[in-house]
């Protein structure tokens, strides 16, 4: 037994047949150990990790002191996190204060059911996963919003502003980097995602996939607020934007779920591209579809410890991603941000739809994919339209440097 | 067990939108109207359209109340005065209008007759149950509810494809629109006198707009 996964072990027990004669107890084991327990451990975790990753990428050790290796100081943080004081600004507005982080917390929950971490693990499976996944991630902007609205505070409402700016106009790259792979599985349903992909492979091994991934991934990095996009809470220019206001445990909340949407996106990215639990090369999927046709606890289990084993470090060299960019990367100025979203982003996302149809019609719709013609066709397309699209940027970015005041050009001429 | 649950939805439902109408402070409005939105949605689940649902979340709560609220942000009054309270002859005309759209409404849906061959929506008393009988329920009929996403996607681009694109014509003539009040023109200049001049009267311009919030 692998102590990677032994934490899902509760998500196969309540798939046990034995089980279904009672539903709702399947929802309480899911529910109580799965979203109450393991993914705030996962985000504790998390926090620990990044922590150590980036001590080590600013030349330091990072959290030490707590136990070995430091392993029990998100156990600290948490019990110093509760014990504070809870305090609330006089002319705060106290019903919206208390539910914007709930707000962002809950969003950040809702999108882990439709998850499909293993065969037969994803807690719901509607037909529109995909499009109930991004509705949901969708309304933490809101909660963002009221969060520094009703601090009534000028630094909160300037992150609230950007927060809301930002979210906004990722949000359309983010969702149109998904249409290929809506287009390649003729279905919205994360589960018929993750089967397309066994059959098929990863879709991120097609030129048009690869561009996908990459405009999901920034548009990831930017739904999350995390460097180089956390202009909402720039602590060098806003304090901490939105959640100046708050101490204790409503900020611990908004910690969690920052930490939660980012391990969120991630089981995104990697249900959506990577395969989900599957290995690269081709054939794994052939003891999948074997062994998943019985209907025994024993097969189950033996399926799915690898399947979870795989996707949690594959989410894990993500999450990786994110901290490696975050301490590599400076922070984005606002023109800078809003730009590459609406000038780079968005028509490289649109141009790629049709490549993407190109590519369904060499390796889906033909009874025997025709890998080799897929590549030939659509590599050099994706290459064009990404130099074209990044020279244009840069040609405008110039430009735009040429023809505004000399004061400015003098700041950006100094970087 | 659905009937409940229905009352319950539409009872927070028709709440939520009083206190849309009726709350003295614009963001607590706001708030009351994204509650009116997810009940919607919700009202879209029980109907077993829940790609519906999720698009209702995505557009009315993720992106037309998020600008909404950006709007209210930036106005100058958010509690009470004259931007929350209506004068008496306002709320007389408003009632009428309200009261026109209700029977507008109400006559219109106990009149309709229905396509050739089904009945009107007057005659149905009862729908399908949630998870359609398989015998019963046509192969069509199950496909609508276990993909909707693709029977929408189909219908939006045969048989409806003309409203859609009009639509379209129509957002995109709103955005361009709205780029054009937003865009001053006038080039920005390198002539630090001229410069002077446009910081003056931009200072000036700040001056008589009001401020921002009151509390």
């Amino acid at each position: 037994m692998n102590v990677a996964t032994d934490w899902a072990l509760p998500l196969v027990w309540a798939q046990q047949s034995e089980l279904d004669s009672i539903p709702w107890l399947k929802w309480i084991i899911v529910l109580a150990v799965v979203f109450f327990g393991i993914f705030p451990g996962i985000v504790a975790y998390m926090v620990w990790g990044e922590r150590k990753v980036a001590g080590r990428f600013q030349d330091r050790i990072g959290p030490n002191r707590v136990g070995p290796f430091g392993l029990l100081q998100p156990i600290a943080d948490a019990i110093k996190l509760i014990t504070k004081e809870d305090i609330v600004p006089r002319t705060a507005d106290q019903w919206v204060h208390l539910l914007a982080p709930v707000m962002i917390l809950v969003s950040a929950f809702l999108v882990l059911p439709v998850i499909p971490f293993g065969l037969g693990l994803a807690a719901v499976n509607p037909p529109s996963g995909l499009i109930y996944l991004i509705a949901v991630s969708s309304i933490s902007a809101l909660g963002i919003f009221l969060a520094g609205w009703s601090s009534r505070n000028k630094y909160s409402l300037l992150g609230a502003m950007r927060a809301v700016a930002q979210l906004v106009s990722y949000e359309v790259p983010q969702v149109m980097s998904v249409i290929p792979v809506i287009l390649w599985t003729g279905s919205l349903s994360m589960v018929a995602i993750f089967d397309r992909q066994v059959e098929y492979g990863w879709f991120i091994f097609s030129p048009p996939g690869l561009l996908a991934f990459i405009l999901l991934t920034i548009a990831n990095i930017a739904e999350v607020n995390r460097t180089p996009f956390d202009l909402p809470e720039a602590e060098s220019e806003i304090i901490a934007g939105y959640h100046t206001e708050y101490s204790g445990m409503r900020f611990g909340l908004f910690f969690l779920a920052e930490y939660l949407s980012v391990f969120a996106v991630s089981c995104l990215g990697t249900a959506v591209f990577l395969g989900g639990g599957t290995l690269p090369w081709p054939f794994t999927g052939e003891p999948v579809v074997t062994l998943g046709s019985g209907q025994g606890l024993l097969s189950l289990i033996l399926v799915n410890l690898p399947l979870i084993g795989i996707f949690m470090a594959k989410v894990g060299l993500y999450v990786f991603l994110m901290f490696w960019i975050r301490c590599t990367l400076p922070r984005l100025r606002v023109d800078q941000l809003m730009s590459f979203a609406w000038k780079v982003m968005v028509p490289l996302s649109i141009i790629n739809v049709f490549i993407a149809a190109l590519w369904y019609e060499f390796v889906f719709r033909p009874g025997r994919p025709n890998y080799l013609l897929g590549w030939g066709v659509t590599a050099p397309l994706v290459l064009i339209s990404v130099i074209v699209v990044l020279s244009i940027y840069k040609a405008q970015m110039k430009a735009d440097l040429a023809a505004s005041p000399t004061s400015r050009r003098r700041i950006a001429t100094a970087n | 067990m659905n009937q409940i649950l229905f009352g319950v939805i539409a009872t927070l439902g028709v709440l939520a939108a009083l206190g849309t109408v009726l709350a003295r402070n614009l963001v607590h409005a706001a708030l009351f109207l994204v509650a009116f939105f997810f009940l919607v949605a919700c009202q879209f689940v029980m109907l077993e359209a829940e790609f519906l649902a999720a698009v209702q979340v995505l557009v009315y709560i993720g992106a037309v109340a998020i600008i909404l609220m950006f709007g209210i942000m930036l106005t100058r009054n958010i509690q009470g005065d004259d931007t929350t309270t209506v004068s008496k002859a306002g709320f007389i005309s408003g009632g009428l209008a309200a009261a026109g759209l209700l029977a507008v409404l109400v006559f219109g849906i106990l009149d309709d007759e229905g396509r050739t061959g089904r009945a009107g929506w007057r005659d149905v008393t009862t729908r399908p149950a949630v998870y359609p009988v398989a015998a019963r329920a046509s192969a069509e009929q199950t496909k609508a509810v276990n993909n909707m996403g693709f029977v929408v996607g189909r219908e939006l681009l045969t048989r409806y494809l003309i409203p859609f694109e009009v639509a379209g014509v129509l957002l995109t003539a709103a955005l361009v629109g709205a780029i054009a009040l937003a865009v001053q023109d006038g080039p920005s200049t390198d002539d630090p006198a001229e410069r002077a001049k446009k910081a003056a009267e931009h200072t000036a311009a700040a001056e008589t707009e009001p401020q921002l919030t009151s509390a």
